[in-house]
């Protein structure tokens, strides 16, 4: 069952990367300025809190699964070069395997 | 950032980092307030006994008995900041013997939420009013404080005194009678 868990894909390319990690931190920070000052405004701290934790329950939603957003620019590797017949069993099998994650 | 697990990792390592500094925002926007309320101090009945006190280096000291009121509005204090407030009723005097005295008599805790306009009537003394010896006869000038220590969510718990207090004198003679 493991197994299945890790054969998943979760990769995403280095931009995406970038993207996803600005994304958590302004939602993160966005939830926090409005949860202070509605907490603030109704001076209750558990508000802040509560509204905090929205915040961070919808930037894992938007950032943990490996949605299409951040495989927007995918890296181009080297084209696989010929070689002698005891290695070109390994290369089309690595060829393969990158064609499958792109 | 490559794994879920990565990219779970700095997210949560941020939330918490942010958390932090919410929690120090709340502690600082209530650091600088006065916590000090007016408080109504009356006390409708006194009175004095020497007993035998166990606890003490001598044989018999002198047990006084007061009942009071106590009316005050705790609701400014109440902010985002405060979880609830420890009250304490002290004693303070001064005998031939010890110059200052301090006898913590009733207490009460006043949390979040519950009725904060406090007025209780005829409350008799939670803990026992024992002198350190036998100053308490014919004393003229014990003075009643209600003081209060926030219990606060983020910060420091500072000891307030309430503004107001009550002086009585306590009788010239023991009372013995098995009353009280």
């Amino acid at each position: 069952m493991l197994s299945a868990f890790k054969s998943i894909p979760t990769h995403m390319d280095y931009k995406g990367q970038k993207l996803a990690e600005q994304i958590f931190q302004g939602v993160i920070l966005v939830s926090a300025v409005i949860g202070f000052i509605y907490g603030f405004t109704i001076q209750q701290f558990g508000w802040t809190v509560y509204i905090m934790l929205a915040g961070f329950t919808i930037s894992c939603l938007l950032t943990l699964p490996p949605w299409p957003m951040y495989r927007k620019n995918p890296l181009n590797w080297q084209p696989a070069l010929p070689e002698t017949s005891g290695e070109t069993r390994d290369k089309p099998q690595e060829n393969q395997k990158k064609k499958k994650h792109k | 950032m490559n794994t879920v697990l990565s990219r779970a990792n700095s997210l949560f390592a941020f939330s918490l980092s942010v958390m932090a500094a919410l929690t120090f925002g709340c502690f600082i926007t209530t650091a600088f307030k006065d916590r000090s309320v007016p408080v109504d101090i009356q006390v409708s009945k006194v009175m004095i006994k020497n007993v035998d006190d166990f606890t003490g280096p001598r044989e018999r000291s002198d047990l006084g008995f007061v009942t009071f009121d106590i009316s005050a509005n705790l609701q400014p204090i109440f902010d985002w900041n405060v979880k609830e407030l420890f009250l304490y009723l002290t004693a303070e005097y001064s005998t031939k013997s010890n110059a200052l005295n301090q006898v913590v008599l009733w207490d009460k805790i006043v949390l979040r939420g519950e009725n904060t306009k406090l007025n209780m009537k005829d409350v008799k003394s939670k803990y026992f009013f024992f002198d350190d010896g036998n100053g308490l006869r014919a004393n003229k000038n014990i003075t009643l404080t209600l003081s209060w220590n926030v219990v606060p969510n983020a910060g420091i718990l500072p000891l307030v005194m309430g503004s107001g207090h009550k002086s009585l004198a306590f009788p010239e003679t023991y009372e013995t009678a098995k009353s009280y």
